[in-house]
């Protein structure tokens, strides 16, 4: 699949990016590798209120990187990078963060990490029923209302 | 009955709570009943609980926030003077079409604030006098909970059961048993069981912030509308009405609307019933000026708009090391705690607050920032610390009872207009020194609960911004016309054929969510004008 907005370079330098900020947990790749950037593309293809921030995030990266490209950092100082970058402009920062978990956390495959076995509905969740003995002491209290 | 000329007998501005409610009550003694409502009916297919993105939809189509939301039907708020942003929905239903369905009753107390405490002022009503309009709102859209709270006067028995007693509320018990605390499970606006006609009973999915797409919350859409429509209310969608006019004799005539193709139409009725919420109605209020009233519809005195109130909300989470799975089940109402509801004024202030115990969100919110907007750290740990928390936190709201002042208010924005021209409202709030004194005690009591439930972790957040759930008391009732601007039935002091019905009649705002008070004023109102209906027009 093909970007619908970024360029294949910010869609690939995104990629990166994410890898730093969800790493692998388990037998998970990190979000990046798990596709997380197409998405992401599609939420700024769709909302153009998001793209300032993220794209004013990407094009600081390189910035920051210096003379050696961000995709040839370790991991080490790529989080040096992005860590220094969060410091010097947060709210833009922080949005790119959260479109990664919005398009990280949406999908199935890392909900059923968490235990979740689908959406919602239709099934919803059995509970137990509610017991009213565990009302007894309270019943006890007596009346706690003002009459007016 | 008015005139046959007129185009109805009975005009409503608003197809939420109220205007629901008295949608229904009024076409059933035989008016004929016409509704504007700016807003659209919710389609099925909105709904996301059914996709794994459902959690986006509260960032997006579902947002509370009017202004992050910005549907078409929406108006924008100017939200710079407010530490508060007001939250609404505007579509058939109103502000219940996504909302928690926590539905407690105000007290005897909350109805004689000055006479027992000697602040802010006495409604021109008593609970008791309300008291069979709560019951008869409770048989109509269907309440699950408990009769028998000591905490309360007693109550009729609710429609259906107390949904569940999970994880979440053994570990809320653990604390308020060792503080030896009030509690109850909380009476809801949803149905536990079979209830009502196309509804479903709550089947716990969690999520009924972004809307219930079963009908298991007693939302307006789900409850009235269906029995209005069925008496023959006439429901006018994507109406946005611009503003109320008046005749010579400065009694309301109908009202100025724009329709679904933006032509302007105009409306007449013998009555003028204004449901459009605590800042939708002040905001046509004060946009319908004229020669005998310049500063807006029945606001000689100068006090709609005014006294503005909230519920200013702190959210307190507690993290445990015990799996809690507050993603499931309702996400509002689960137990409430009444321990400090009544004035004690050792406290150090007066009047006082619920806990409500409630749940919580699913992963992404979580990852996010949970309903307290404490994002969960990236990088290396991320995941360790979003498994602590995702499943394992329960969040508390302190609902603390606002006092009415002046200078908190709502006015029409000199610049900002909706998408029609009309005039934006513009929001003033800032929060009293009672209120201050009143969080920082319940913040410390929701943090007591929390270490004595064995919490291993607590987050606060000592004043939500996006806590404008409750909008109140900007067209006051009361019976001097100088301090308010209705009476007791809802009818204005300067103009005896506008009723107001909504939120915006609060006197004082009580510290509980106020919608099973908002439908049973709205009911006592309709039920006064279905009755004097032929003294109102003559
Ligand atoms: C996220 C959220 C959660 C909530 N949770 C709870 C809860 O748990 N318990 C509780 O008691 N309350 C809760 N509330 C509050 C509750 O929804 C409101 O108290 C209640 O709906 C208010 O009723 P109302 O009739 O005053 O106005 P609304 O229900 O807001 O209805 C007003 C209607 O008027 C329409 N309108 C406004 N202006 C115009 C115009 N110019 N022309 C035509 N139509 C117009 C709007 O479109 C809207 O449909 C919640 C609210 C939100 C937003
Ligand atoms: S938890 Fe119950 S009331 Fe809430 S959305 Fe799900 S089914 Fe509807």
């Amino acid at each position: 699949m093909t970007a619908q907005f970024l360029t294949p370079e910010e869609l690939a330098l995104l990629s990166l990016v994410q890898n730093e900020l969800v790493p692998s947990y388990g037998d998970l790749p990190p979000a990046g590798t798990l596709g997380a950037a197409l998405t992401v593309d599609a939420y700024l293809a769709e909302q153009p209120r998001l793209r300032r921030p993220v794209l004013t995030t990407l094009r600081a990266i390189e910035v920051r990187a210096g003379k050696t490209p961000f995709a040839e950092l370790d991991s080490g100082r790529r989080v040096e990078v992005l860590r220094k970058l969060e410091n010097a402009d947060p709210e833009s920062f922080s949005e790119l963060v959260k479109q990664t978990y919005n398009a990280y956390y949406t999908r199935p495959d890392v909900q059923a990490s968490l235990g979740i076995d689908g959406p919602p509905q239709p099934m919803g969740f059995k509970l137990p029923a509610f017991d009213e003995s565990r009302l007894a002491r309270v019943r006890a209290m007596g009346k706690l209302w003002r009459d007016a | 009955m008015a005139a046959p000329e007129l185009d109805s007998d009975v005009l409503i501005v608003g197809s939420g709570a109220s205007g629901a409610a008295a949608a229904w009550s009024l076409s059933r003694r035989g008016l004929r009943v016409t509704c504007l409502e700016q807003g659209r009916w919710v389609d099925p297919s909105d709904y996301a609980h059914s996709r794994p993105d459902y959690e986006l939809a509260r960032q997006t189509s579902f947002a509370k926030d009017p202004n992050v939301r910005s549907w078409a039907e929406d108006y924008p708020i100017n939200n710079s003077g407010t530490p508060i942003h007001p939250l609404m929905v505007n579509a058939v239903g109103g502000s219940t079409v996504h909302w928690s369905g926590h539905f407690p009753r105000m007290r005897p107390s909350d109805f004689r604030v000055k006479t027992l405490d000697g602040v802010a002022d006495d409604w021109p009503f008593t609970y008791w006098d309300l008291e069979p309009f709560y019951d008869l709102n409770d048989s109509m859209v269907g309440v699950s909970g408990l009769a028998g709270d000591p905490g309360n006067p007693p109550r009729s028995p609710r429609q259906t059961p107390p949904l569940a007693f999970d994880a979440g509320c053994e570990a809320y018990l653990r604390g308020l048993e060792k503080l030896g605390w009030h509690w109850w499970p909380s009476d809801n606006a949803l149905i536990s069981e079979p209830f009502g006609d196309n509804r479903s009973p709550c089947n716990c999915c969690g999520p009924c912030d972004i809307g219930c797409p079963i009908g298991a919350m007693s939302s307006a859409h789900v409850t009235y509308w269906p029995k209005a429509l069925a008496q023959g209310v006439q429901l006018i969608t994507h109406a946005r009405v611009e503003q109320i006019t008046v005749d010579r004799a400065g009694r309301a005539t109908g009202a100025l609307y724009y329709d679904e193709q933006g032509v302007r139409q105009s409306h007449s009725a013998g009555v003028v019933v204004m449901a459009a919420n605590g800042v939708g109605t002040p905001r046509l209020l004060l946009n319908s000026t004229s020669a005998l009233y310049p500063n807006g519809l029945a606001n000689n005195s100068g006090i709609v708009g005014a006294y503005l109130m909230f519920h200013p909300v702190a959210l307190v989470s507690g993290v445990f090391e015990e799996a809690v799975n507050g993603q499931r089940g309702p996400i509002g109402g689960l137990m409430n705690c009444q321990e400090f509801y009544e004035t004690d004024v050792s406290r150090g202030f007066v009047r006082g607050f619920e806990l409500q115990l409630s749940r919580n969100v699913g992963p992404l919110s979580v990852a996010n920032g949970g309903i307290l907007g404490y994002p969960v750290p990236w990088g290396n740990g991320h995941h360790e610390a979003l498994r602590s928390r995702y499943a394992h936190t329960m969040t508390t709201s302190v609902m603390l009872e606002d006092l009415p002042e002046r200078q908190n208010r709502v006015t029409l924005d000199s610049e900002l207009t909706d998408a029609h021209g009309i005039p934006a409202p513009r929001v003033e709030y800032r929060l009293g020194k009672n209120t201050q004194r009143m969080l920082e005690f319940g913040i410390a009591r929701a943090r007591d609960l929390f270490e004595a439930a064995e919490a291993v972790e607590i987050l606060v957040d000592p004043l939500v911004r996006e806590s404008g759930w409750h909008l109140m008391g900007t067209c006051r009732m009361g019976n001097d016309p100088d301090t308010s601007v209705i009476n007791g039935w809802g009818q204005a002091h300067e103009c005896p054929n506008l009723f107001v019905i909504d939120g915006s009649t609060f006197t004082t705002s009580a510290a509980v969510n106020p919608t099973s008070t908002i439908q049973a004023i709205a009911l006592r109102c309709a039920d006064w004008l279905g009755r004097n209906y032929r003294e109102v027009v003559e």
